[in-house]
């Protein structure tokens, strides 16, 4: 199928440049590419543990991927997934550990609940704003991450600073609230299963859904979807919303399946990585999976490649970067999109 | 003595696989209109584009006072004396007329460049000249976006003769004139044609062509179908080339049958949109079993009167449907109670032209059975339903996954009006339902309209084409300036409507 060949492409091409600049920088650099690449593919997917290890590093990527790829598909540009990351990681995080301990099994489903509430209201904010008041939601959004950023570094700093550690982190949670290890000694977690599951609820909702459909109706053209019957404010909130609770669900796996507790720098930018991974799939949820899995292997393959070889740790940036600008393009082309529009 | 002013011997354009000009030629004399006709997608735009200078031909040469020529930029046409009248003025709307005239060419008095003094009074006296020489009087001080169409129309034409234009090139000119404005326009025409002026004139009126052009040149589908000088031809002639030999469906008329009110409005008045009149106490009536028409002038508040009724614009006042009051409620709400729209601007309201037919084939009926139990939609309810409704309007497509901008004019509407009838509505408002679709297509959807009108559902129709509006309508209401001025049987005088139309909105 043409449109299975055109989402492929969506990463295929960004991939090869990227290979081939880095194949350059190595050869300068007297390394051999080849030799290089295939040490990247061993440690990336070479063994169960070493593939584990990417699906590890995929799983936020897929929660903040299929975050931003709910609102760019309803033409809301929402790039404040990784503040509601961020905010629903904390509120997870703080659950798990001053919930009672008692609590056992029905810890998780709590912590989870509370930290989808939290990121749905930090994303409904822009949502309102925009369906009311037309405020622009790059503004708003990007403006949120900051907020989100300062709040969840005091409040780790200060109120819930952990006594035992002191280093800007909180106390681990209780191992009730722990997402269990698939694989262990891997890091992979059930968070993952989280995110698969997020992943085929985001496909049947485009699809199989009046909201959904309403979706992508608004996002190709908002007079249409109003001559329809379809509310447009209405749509967008929604879109923000689910955002804000996958965004939440995102930084809840990340915390209670991989950290175990909540730290300064909690999000390694994966909002951001995660909305690359959106732009250039398409917003197609095949795509998506493909693409944190790559950027899972690369980060995974990133930090062990560097024990074996003689090759810094700033190639798998370049690999990255040079993906990033092709995402970017892409942002480019739906703005100007968009301005037309307007 | 020149013998062609702006020629075009064997044009070949090509985008793709689009074949849009497939060896045209066509030639223009000094003193002399000639007009183009032929559908909309014909090549008729290409073959302007590359007459001024703008797309280069694929092969074929231009030529211009009998020299050939190669235009490298729309510069250099406007160089050779080339000028052309769009459809959307190209004014200035805060400048007045005055400094429209001379923008980009001012007459000096004192200086250069940057620190030019300009000499107004020269400019006044030149715009006087020009005026007079074709036999109009302008106020040249009045801002250019507060005078009448017509008047920013002659003020485009005297710029470009003003500019040397030797050459005009007229699209669709008429489409936003009432009917005594077509009038003045013409008359300005021969004298500028007197002038040793050649002039192309873009229509697809075929009335107009036969009444103002010295030739006329058909163009179907990327070629030259016919041309002949207007006096050896007619009317009918001319229409039967344009739809490829075969006799355009003819319409038969038949009255309607009113029965009850179905819309009630009462007091109507609303915000407008820039350039446009707000709405100022509209009231009127429409039945069951009868098309409404309402004409007017484009911007005089028909489309924001569509829009507030069908609840897409805010407004004050009474609107019922069938005694049911739907004051304030909002366009779902609407929808919901028997409202249908056919908007207007097809490829930005009507459809969301990227996505799918079957979509917008269904869009609206997605909430409910049986397409969605309230959660779930079937997929194959959702087919079923599209594959019925394009059935039922006997819709030409590929597949339903097919993006709907893939379909002609004609079938596109066609979408729009299986979507807005399958739900039965009792009011059908509907706004220029066959712009842009061809000939045979405009048949197809005025045979829709009138079914659904005799099967009892009430319709107000909206249309620049007076002679669609007294074709279809049972009445006609006239709109101008926001309100309505006034209420007419179908068969009235088009002089009347047209005295109507330009009435300064002084209430009915």
């Amino acid at each position: 199928m043409s449109t299975w060949l055109n989402r492929g492409v969506g990463f295929a091409v960004p991939l090869l440049i990227a290979f081939l600049v880095s194949a350059v920088v190595l050869l300068a650099i007297g390394e051999n590419p080849l030799d290089t690449f295939s040490l990247m593919l061993t440690e990336g997917f070479g063994s169960p543990r070493r593939f584990a290890s990417t699906l590890s590093a995929a799983t936020p990527l897929l929660f903040t991927a299929v975050g931003t790829a709910i609102c760019f598909r309803a033409g809301v540009f929402n790039v404040g997934v990784d503040g509601a990351f961020l905010i629903g990681g904390l509120a997870a995080v703080v659950a798990g550990f001053s919930l009672p301990a008692g609590l056992g099994w029905a810890l998780v489903p709590i912590c989870l609940t509370i930290a989808a509430v939290f990121g749905a209201a930090w994303l409904f904010i822009p949502g309102w704003l925009l369906a009311k008041l037309q405020v622009d939601e790059v503004v708003s959004t990007l403006m949120l991450n900051f907020i989100a950023l300062a709040i969840t570094g005091y409040l780790v700093n200060g109120p819930f600073l952990s006594r035992q550690s002191g280093n800007n982190v909180t106390p681990p949670v209780h191992e009730a609230a722990e997402l269990s290890r698939l694989m262990p000694p891997a890091t992979l977690h059930s968070g993952f299963l989280m995110a698969l599951v997020v992943l085929v609820a985001y496909a049947f909702w485009t699809r199989r859904t009046p909201a959904g459909l309403e979706g992508a109706w608004v996002g190709l053209n908002r007079r249409f979807s109003r001559v329809v019957g379809v509310s447009v404010e209405r749509t967008i909130i929604l879109a923000m919303v689910l955002s804000g609770v996958v965004g939440g669900l995102g930084g809840a796996a990340h915390g209670l399946g991989q950290l175990h507790r909540f730290t300064d720098g909690f999000s390694a930018g994966y909002g951001f990585t995660g909305m690359a991974v959106a732009l250039l799939a398409h917003n197609s949820p095949l795509g998506m999976l493909i693409g944190a899995v790559l950027f899972g292997a690369l980060a995974s393959a990133g930090t062990t490649i560097q024990l074996f070889s003689d090759i810094p740790l700033d190639l798998v940036n370049i690999i990255q970067g040079i993906v990033m600008i092709f995402a970017v393009i892409e942002l480019g082309r739906i703005t100007i999109r968009r301005r037309a529009k307007a | 003595m020149t013998t062609i002013a702006l020629g075009a011997t064997e044009i070949r354009k090509s985008y793709g696989s689009v074949r849009a000009n497939q060896g045209i030629s066509l030639s223009v004399g000094p003193g002399e209109i000639h007009a183009i006709v032929g559908e909309n997608g014909a090549g008729k735009s290409t073959l302007m584009r590359v007459l001024q200078g703008i797309e280069r031909p694929d092969s074929g040469h231009v030529t211009v006072m009998d020299r050939d020529v190669s235009f490298a930029g729309p510069a250099e046409a406007l160089a050779e004396g080339i000028g052309m009248v769009h459809q959307e003025f190209m004014l200035a709307p805060d400048l007045s007329l005055l400094e429209n005239l001379v923008l980009g060419d001012e007459p000096v008095k004192w200086g250069r460049g940057a620190f030019a003094l300009i000499d107004w009074k020269a400019a006044e006296m030149q715009g006087r000249e020009l005026a007079e020489r074709i036999g109009i009087e302008v106020d040249w001080h009045r801002r250019a976006g507060a005078a009448p169409v017509h008047i920013q129309q002659f003020v485009e034409i005297i710029r470009l003769l003003r500019r040397g234009t030797r050459i005009l090139i007229l699209d669709e000119p008429t489409a936003v004139l009432a009917p005594q404005q077509v009038n003045e326009l013409f008359d300005l025409l021969r004298r500028i044609r007197e002038d040793g002026t050649a002039i192309l004139f873009i229509s697809h009126k075929i009335g107009e062509v036969t009444a103002l052009a010295d030739r006329v040149t058909v163009i179907r589908q990327g070629k030259l179908a016919f041309s002949a000088a207007v006096a050896e031809t007619s009317g009918k002639e001319i229409a039967s080339h344009i739809v490829d030999g075969a006799n355009p469906v003819i319409d038969e008329t038949k009255p309607g049958s009113p029965g009850e009110i179905v819309l009630d409005v009462r007091n109507l008045s609303a915000d407008s949109v820039e350039k446009s009149h707000p709405l100022n106490s509209i009231s009127l009536a429409v039945l069951a079993g009868e098309i409404v028409g309402l004409a007017g002038i484009a911007g005089n508040g028909q489309a924001e009167l569509m829009e507030a009724l069908c609840g897409l614009r805010s407004a004050t006042g009474q609107v019922e449907l069938a005694g049911k009051d739907m004051t304030g409620l909002d366009a779902d709400r609407r929808r919901e109670a028997g409202i249908g729209y056919i908007s207007a601007d097809r490829r930005h309201e009507g459809l969301a032209i990227e996505a799918s037919i079957e979509e917008n084939t269904i869009a609206g009926s997605h909430r409910t059975g049986p397409i969605s139990n309230g959660i779930w939609v079937s997929r194959k309810a959702m087919k079923n339903v599209a594959l019925e409704r394009l059935k039922q309007l006997s819709v030409k497509y590929g597949t339903l996954r097919d993006p709907v901008g893939s379909l002609s004019g004609g079938n596109q509407q066609r979408v729009v009006f299986a979507r807005e009838i399958a739900g039965s509505p009792q009011l059908l408002l509907v706004s220029q339902p066959t712009r842009g679709v061809d000939l045979n297509g405009i048949a197809a959807i005025h045979s829709i309209l009138r079914d659904f009108r005799d099967a009892g559902g009430a319709v107000l129709l909206v249309s620049e084409e007076l002679d669609e509006l007294q074709l279809l309508s049972d009445r006609i209401v006239v709109m101008a300036e926001g309100r309505i001025v006034g209420a007419l049987g179908a068969d009235a005088d088009r002089r009347e409507i047209g005295r109507l139309m330009v009435m300064e909105g002084a209430g009915a």
